[in-house]
């Protein structure tokens, strides 16, 4: 039952920002289109999540465990590089947009790149750790 | 390090996905211990032998550099 809620918390999750993804193209509206790149992080970690959920679910199906220990070891590194993904990118998403633009970044703006930093590397870490095998 | 997972479970003619139902793991996890990828926490050793009938050390060989 608790690995059910946890699948359909993620399902929710992911269609969620599918949803808020249409709405920030049909907001833009092909006003500027370099907004348009701007969902390319979003999306490359909806479709790992996606991918994440729908391996899951055929565990479940086939009467295995969602997680084992190797998962989970590999869950606690890959959020290890994303805990320092999220610090260096606090610092560095400032200092570059100091030397290409001349110009501090808002705090939201800060928050938004910490946020796809460290869920890009968090998603790559997790797949690659994941196909690798080796965890150590 | 080498095991013979691979072997002992064709003995006892059982799949990988078998043997990760008996032992509670992943299909992948079987896989990756059978290849020597993945070193297993003692707790999963001692329940592979146990399915597989065997003890540790004749489960996982380990060869010096």
């Amino acid at each position: 039952m608790k690995d059910k809620i946890k699948i359909a918390a993620g399902i929710g999750v992911v269609v969620a920002v599918v949803v808020t993804l249409i709405l920030y193209m049909i907001a833009i509206d092909g006003q500027d289109p370099s907004a348009y790149l701007l969902i390319i992080i979003p999306v490359i970690i909806v479709l790992s999540a996606s991918y994440m959920i729908w391996d899951r679910i055929r565990n479940m199906r086939a009467g295995l465990p969602q997680k084992d220990e190797r998962l989970k070891k590999v869950e606690y590194k890959a959020a290890y590089y994303g805990f320092i993904a999220a610090i260096w990118s606090a610092v560095g998403s400032n200092l570059l947009s100091e030397i290409i633009y001349d110009e501090e970044l808002r705090g939201g703006l800060v928050a938004a790149s910490v946020v796809m930093v460290s869920g890009l590397v968090f998603i790559i870490a997790y797949l690659v750790l994941m196909m690798k095998g080796d965890v150590e | 390090m080498r095991t013979r997972i691979k072997e002992l479970r064709a003995r006892y003619d059982l799949t990988q996905e078998d043997l990760a139902k008996k032992v509670g793991v992943r299909r992948e996890t079987i896989l990756f211990l059978e290849k020597g990828k993945y070193n297993p926490s003692l707790k999963l050793a001692h329940d592979i032998a146990k399915a597989l009938k065997t003890t540790i050390d004749e489960l996982f060989i380990f060869e010096d550099d």
